[in-house]
């Protein structure tokens, strides 16, 4: 299953006015990493369904949202709680770093 | 725990193990590609490919696209998973993947590229993603404006570092060599240096990346002087080469080379029998994608005659009803040659109690390992695959004969 795409708009109100605990990866299409990482998600988030939100932006579509959080590069997978911005994976990421993150700043 | 037979497995697929499947699908093997992540491998991040013959001008991946067609016309499997242990020392290999799955093949071919090199200085790795790039084609606009630093000049170093100069205001390059040499083409060497954005810091490396949250520059250590300098910056491109990703093989006892490299002979066999390295994987001389194609035609069709005489040995020999004569034997050795056609003739004269099959050491290295005969010829006696005995060498019929009643 693919990830819920994100604009700013629905970026505000997942994130800000629902504070779902929820994790977006930051990608573009032609970076291979990021083809890399996007399907491990795609197939994480049936484990987490009904517990943490898993969604997509595209920092071409959307570039303020990637310089708000300046980041500078993609691949990255942030993770936000309680309407507040937790942490973030870097690069090419494999399952089990995702897991462990989803655990200590997600489940904790 | 599901337990899938296939007649040859390929580890990776990029080009080597694309070729592979191709060749190993033809040949009505079945044949199963694990890769982890998109087909194609690090042809991937290539954008362009003007060297691959019939190609004029193509992106990797869409090369790569088309050797995965051309694989999947030919009934190759595919499954999207990850290797992380490997048991080769039964003639059945077992493979065993992340998901848990556990494989058994035939012929396993190596062919699971490589990955970039770190270099393992303090920054690189807490700074991912806040300036520390590895990809120029996904991370370069976002250094719009600003003062890139690049490590490496080996041809991927060198044709990013230029990508990377549409953004940046800057790239500085810094260079292992003296004053002048790069280790990329020439062709690119000369674009580089007629750059206005390019410079070049020779004679260095990198020692350290600074910054907090961000990169704010790194620390650059001249080799011949030995003194360092700090270079203020908001990126750094790593590109210093390639390592093997062999690591999950290393304990199957394969030979391999102190970086990671397994060497192969020109059917690539390494030292194990059944399992091939192809590519990037083995020791070699050229490192592009027409090579790693070639690799993995030759290692299919070399797996290919290996499954086949596995197959012919096991009718043949180990269900064959009658009592059998293996006859090892080497052909440039007359010897050997007078011996066996004497073996026949005591063999009918008792009227066929045994079926003879001979086995030319030259080219079945393997069987003469399992039998463990090292002098032709040699007889072993086997009743339904097990040894009975093995027979004395002479060339009086006679004697023959008597250890056969």
């Amino acid at each position: 299953m693919s990830l819920e795409q994100l604009n700013a708009n629905s970026f505000e109100k997942i994130i800000y006015d629902n504070e779902e605990s929820c994790l977006v990866i930051f990608s573009r299409k032609s970076c291979h990493v990021c083809k890399e990482v996007v399907p491990v998600l795609e197939e994480l988030q049936l484990q987490y369904r009904d517990r943490v939100g898993f969604y997509y932006v595209d920092v071409e579509e959307d570039k303020n949202l990637s310089q708000r959080f300046s980041l500078k590069g993609v691949p990255q997978i942030l993770f936000f709680k309680d309407g507040e911005y937790q942490a973030k994976l870097a690069g090419a990421v494999d399952e089990d770093k995702v897991i462990d993150k989803i655990a200590e700043v997600l489940e904790s | 725990m599901g337990d899938v037979t296939y007649d040859l497995i390929i580890i990776g697929g990029g080009p080597a193990g694309l070729t592979a499947a191709i060749y190993g699908g033809r040949a009505k093997l079945r044949t199963l590609v694990i890769n982890k992540g998109t087909v194609g491998g690090l042809v991937n991040t290539t954008r362009e490919i003007v060297n691959y013959p019939g190609y004029g001008q193509i992106s990797g991946s869409d090369l790569m696209k088309d050797f995965k067609k051309h694989a999947d016309s030919f009934g190759a499997e595919f499954s999207r998973d990850e290797v992380v242990s490997v048991n080769f020392a039964q003639e059945d290999k077992i493979i065993c993947t992340k998901k848990d799955k556990e494989y058994t093949a035939k012929a396993v071919i190596v062919a699971c590229g490589s990955e970039p090199r770190l270099l393992n200085i303090p920054g690189e790795k807490r700074l991912q993603g806040s300036g520390v790039a590895y990809c120029a084609t996904c991370d370069a606009e976002f250094f719009e404006g600003e003062d890139v630093v690049v490590v490496g000049s080996g041809d991927q170093a060198i044709e990013e570092g230029m990508y990377i100069t549409k953004f940046a205001r800057k790239v500085t390059v810094i260079v292992l060599h003296d004053e002048g040499v790069l280790d990329c083409n020439k062709v690119s060497a000369e674009r580089a240096f007629q750059n206005e954005k390019m410079e070049f810091v020779w004679n260095s490396t990198l020692e350290e990346v600074l910054g907090e949250s961000n990169v704010e520059g790194v620390k650059i250590k001249n080799l011949k002087t030995g003194r360092s300098t700090e270079l203020p910056c908001q990126g750094v491109f790593f590109f210093v080469g390639m390592i093997p990703s062999t690591h999950f093989i290393q304990e199957s006892g394969i030979g391999m080379d102190r970086r990671g490299y397994i060497p192969v002979n020109d059917l690539m066999e390494t030292d194990l029998e059944g399992v091939y390295a192809v590519g990037d994987n083995r020791v070699k001389y050229l490192r592009q994608v027409v090579s790693a194609a070639g690799d993995g035609a030759t290692a299919a069709v070399a797996a290919e005659r290996y499954i086949e005489e596995l197959n012919a040995f096991s009718t043949s020999v180990l269900k064959s009803d009658k009592k059998v004569l293996l006859l090892f034997f080497n052909a440039l050795n007359n010897e050997s040659l007078e011996f066996s056609t004497l073996l026949e003739e005591a063999n009918q004269e008792l009227s066929e109690p045994y079926k003879v099959v001979k086995v030319d050491t030259a080219t079945k290295k393997n069987l003469a390992q399992k039998y463990d005969v090292k002098i032709v010829p040699s007889v072993v006696v086997l009743d339904r695959g097990q040894e009975i005995k093995r027979l004395d060498y002479s060339m009086e019929k006679e004697k023959l004969k008597a250890q056969l009643r």
